[in-house]
């Protein structure tokens, strides 16, 4: 791999990003909504602002976050303001700034993602390989079928599911939330750490059931395919141990195409992460983004749309610098 | 077939292993991510700076709410950003409550606040003296003037109208007793600003902690600005705020109040927005997890008391489940825009309202469905039944329906029914499209939308974010929306549709104010009824007149009381308000600004 070619796909990623962050900031822009009217508006209804007030104030706020301005000025003054990373302040949540809504949010959603999406890649393919291996063991066949029969059930639906048996009817795990009500976060505490993974299993098993079966067929499907290669059966002659084939000969030569496919479900994952939070109450980035869309907090849907498809965007350049690690074919070109 | 162990890409500067123990390192860190990335921001949310006590759940109140609100905002005056339907009612008190099912002032930080002349154009009021600030500083004439003074100078209060349009002065006469001059007649200043009940009036707040601010609009106020409500803020993120009583509220030692028995308040962040994820709520309230949470839709509430008996509501287990609310709910348009400046398309229309389907459908025949554009609280009640209102009802019959008599006046209007079923005049049919907001409309506009459609109009639902900007703007079609104004007497209900707030096209109107009628004779009625009292007969006369022209003129179209129908859960907690146990007698919101008290009446159920 040349620097040549790393700055080349450094470059792709930029204008990925530039591409990305110039869509979202013309696309809320073309609603007529007025975002500053939307949330006095919400606060008129609670809160007994007289409407002599709130035109007013509307207008005042909208001169300060700079709404009036000509559009491409506003766009100049956004990209300014991303290269530096200051995104702004939140309409929504004022005076919190929308660097700080984030970094709020974004643990718990890359915890869940992270955790839930590298499990599924690696339970998914090992049953997959395993499945499609003539001499693995019956069971396993057993193991990955039910986890087949739920590829393509989306993650709300299992997370509703799981929370009505689960949660609801048999008690076993908690309805909702990131922790137990009540209790402050401590992190230097075990029974915190505890308390906080029993509240991560319900929206961990909503993503990762309904996705293992994708893994386990498409991985069951190449390794099908490579049982009749003579480099396997090149290796079986060869006199060398099951395991030592099943690992270097065979799932390595089948991991390529998944790996483009983890990098391709990333997208994927993160939108299911959005609904699945929502349902289940976590303060990620997707709730985070929700109430951003719904608020009409521009700011905020822009600091969080540019974070995921710069997240998304780098990873998958990454996983091009992952491929020649895999196959040494790349790697010689 | 590459041997790796002999090939000299093993220089490679990302190795296979190395690939595996990323991986492994990556799972260790999302593992860990939580701790490291809030420890760079402990800034964003407030944490107690010692472990908080234990507490048993039994003296523990849990409340559901959807929270959005910047965190660490906790001033009154911080605009924008504080909200006071989030807990923070529990650190602020106004000068009185007003109880509504009681129809009563609940004197709180005044010992009395009574109008001194029979124009009421000046007001005294008379401060508790055992009042005090959490910081222990005593509560004086000195917060009130502040707080007066403020609204009317600072123009992104919320009052700052009120004030300009009302106050001349207000004065501290000595440290417990305040007097106010009004440049016309106010008599109902008191009620409307200076109580607060539901979502409206003002808190009081301390001038020592506000006076030397730069912009008081700025201050978050925090965990350390001093309140003299019974709740301290402790801790608050991003997944609950959580408020712990303090042992030397004044209100106790005063004998306003007793000592609360609920110890500690935790608001759990629902996520989403208000009305979302309802579904999984009602799970958590029929668990116990929580001891109440806001309201519900219809379809929901009846399933949540059929799944836990210890589950309450405040009408007890019968339908319609709730209370009236004050925010009765009309079919507004804008009167000024065709084919709705037209009062035959308007009355069309509403004679296509069937409400006692609606009563059948949306509440098992309880009586929701309306006529009128405010609540029927007690006062209001009294109004409605009085001769004058009755003689006028059943001039306008406006509860009528009847299909036949819409459809003659839509002929009569000039529209012929086209293929399709619909109106239609010069190739237009009358946009019908419902603006609405799906997590508190979603049951009772779709059944309005049939209702129309099989009556001709071009009927649809838009639940969209652009719902309000569209009322707001005079957008066709007509819009869902409730008449948050009177609670009392009818005037702030009438006054929605005078004249001065009539905006014309293509401007915007404020909050409320979306039908834009405009008529010289309605605007006399209520210029008349403004500097009376409610009890005045000549007041009384012009609001039954008024209300005629609503009716007559059908400047809306009223559908449906508003009813907040809210679980209370009674495994931990009773007392709570319900018709039978009207307790302080306020409505049972705990986010309104009467929820302090509704919290502080609970009994430990154990």
């Amino acid at each position: 791999m040349t620097l040549r070619l790393i700055f080349r796909r450094i470059l792709f990623l930029l204008l990925v990003i530039w591409s990305a962050s110039t869509i979202v900031f013309f696309i809320p822009r073309m609603s007529d909504t007025n975002p500053i009217r939307e949330r006095f508006a919400e606060l008129a209804r609670t809160g007994g602002f007289s409407p002599a007030d709130l035109e007013k104030i509307i207008a005042s706020y909208t001169e300060q976050f700079g709404l009036d301005a000509p559009l491409m000025s506003q766009y100049w003054d956004y990209l300014g303001n991303i290269a530096t990373l200051d995104f702004g302040v939140s309409l929504n949540k004022y005076p919190t700034t929308v660097l700080q809504v984030i970094t709020q949010a974004i643990p718990w959603t890359l915890t869940l993602l992270l955790v839930t999406t590298i499990l599924s890649f690696i339970i998914g393919n090992l049953l997959g390989a395993l499945s499609a291996w003539p001499r693995a063991p019956r069971w396993v066949r057993t193991v990955a079928t039910p986890f087949v029969l739920l590829t393509g059930v989306p993650p709300v639906i299992m997370g509703v599911l799981l929370l009505f048996f689960i949660g609801f009817r048999l008690k076993l795990l908690p309805l909702g939330g990131a922790y137990s009500i009540g209790i402050v976060p401590d992190w230097s505490s075990v029974s915190f750490w505890l308390d906080l993974l029993k509240h991560q299993v319900l929206p961990a098993l909503s993503l990762i059931l309904g996705s293992v079966g994708g893994w386990v067929l498409s991985m069951r499907g190449m390794g099908v395919t490579i049982q009749g290669e003579d480099y396997v059966n090149f290796a079986e002659h060869k006199g060398l141990t099951g395991g030592r084939i099943f690992r270097d000969y065979y799932l390595r030569n089948t991991l390529l195409p998944q790996v483009t496919g983890l990098a391709l479900a990333l997208g994927t994952v993160v939108t299911s992460a959005i609904v699945v939070e929502g349902l289940f109450g976590l303060p990620g980035i997707g709730t985070a983004l929700n109430n951003a869309i719904r608020a009409n907090d521009f700011p905020v849907i822009y600091g969080i749309v540019l974070f995921i498809t710069a997240a998304v965007a780098t990873l998958m350049v990454a996983m091009e610098f992952v491929y020649p690690l895999l196959d040494p074919r790349i790697r010689e070109q | 077939m590459v041997d790796n162990n002999s090939n000299p890409s093993r220089m490679y500067w990302l190795h296979r292993r190395g690939l595996l123990k990323g991986t492994a390192a990556a799972v260790l860190l999302a593992g860990g991510l939580p701790q490291w990335v809030m420890a760079q921001d402990a800034a964003a949310e407030i944490a107690p700076a010692t472990p908080l006590a234990e507490l048993p759940r039994e003296a523990q109140l849990i409340l559901g709410w959807s929270m959005s609100s910047p965190i660490g905002v906790t001033n009154p005056w911080a605009v924008p950003g504080y909200t006071h339907q989030e807990g923070n009612a529990f650190m602020w008190e106004p000068l009185m409550y007003f109880s509504i099912f009681k129809d009563e002032y609940l004197p709180w930080l005044a010992e009395s606040m009574e109008y001194t002349t029979d124009d009421f154009t000046s007001l005294q009021i008379k401060i508790n003296p055992a009042a005090k600030w959490s910081d222990g500083v005593q509560v004086t004439s000195k917060d009130v003037v502040f707080t007066f003074m403020g609204q009317l100078n600072n123009e992104k209060l919320p009052y700052h109208a009120a004030f300009v349009q009302f106050m001349d002065s207000a004065t501290a006469v000595d440290d417990l007793t305040v007097d106010v001059k009004f440049k016309i007649p106010a008599p109902r200043f008191k009620f409307e600003v200076l109580c607060l009940k539901f979502d409206t009036g003002i808190p009081i707040v301390p001038a020592h902690a506000l006076e030397g601010a730069e912009d008081v609009n700025a201050v978050a106020g925090g965990v350390e600005m001093p309140h003299s409500g019974p709740y301290d803020l402790v801790a608050w993120n991003a997944t609950q705020k959580i408020f712990n009583l303090r042992e030397d509220w004044w209100a106790v030692a005063a004998g306003v109040a007793t000592m609360p028995d609920v110890k500690r308040v935790v608001i759990v962040n629902l996520g989403g927005q208000v009305g979302q994820n309802m579904d999984t709520v009602a799970q958590r309230l029929v668990n116990n997890e929580m001891d109440s949470a806001l309201d519900m839709r219809s379809s929901v509430i009846g399933n949540i008391l059929a799944q836990n008996d210890k589950i309450t509501t405040h009408t007890g287990n019968a339908s319609p489940y709730g209370y009236l609310d004050w925010w009765p709910n009309s079919l507004w348009m804008n009167t000024q825009a065709a084919p709705y400046d037209d009062v035959r398309v308007r009355k069309a229309m509403a004679l296509s309202i069937n409400r006692d389907l609606i009563d059948e459908i949306l509440y098992e025949g309880a009586k929701i469905s309306t006529i009128y554009p405010f609540p029927l609280y007690p006062g209001l009640q009294a109004f409605v039944d009085s001769d004058a209102v009755k003689a006028v009802e059943a001039a306008q019959n406006p509860r009528n329906y009847d299909t036949d008599a819409s459809a003659a006046l839509m002929t009569e209007a000039g529209f012929a029914m086209n293929g399709d079923g619909l109106w239609e005049k010069d190739g237009a049919t009358v946009n019908a499209t419902i603006h609405g907001f799906e997590g508190i409309h979603s049951d009772i506009v779709p059944i309005l939308v049939e209702m129309l459609l099989a009556t001709g109009f071009d009927a649809s639902i838009n639940f969209g974010t652009d719902a309000y900007q569209n009322m707001a703007d005079g957008a066709p079609g007509l819009y869902m929306f409730g008449h948050g104004a009177s609670l009392k007497d009818p005037y702030a209900a009438l006054e929605l549709f005078h004249g001065r707030f009539s905006e014309a096209i293509g401007t915007s109107a404020g909050n409320n104010r979306f039908s834009r009628y405009k008529n010289p004779e309605y605007d006399a009625l209520l210029d008349a009824m403004a500097p009376l009292a409610s009890d005045d007969p000549v007041f009384l006369e012009n609001a039954a007149k008024a209300l005629e022209v609503y009716w007559r003129d059908q400047i809306d179209i009223p559908i449906i009381q508003w009813l907040h129908r809210i679980a209370y859960n009674q495994t931990y907690w009773t007392n709570w308000p319900t018709a039978e146990n009207p307790a302080l007698g306020t409505n049972g919101a705990f986010w309104a600004h009467t929820g302090l008290p509704v919290v502080i009446a609970l009994k430990a159920a154990g």
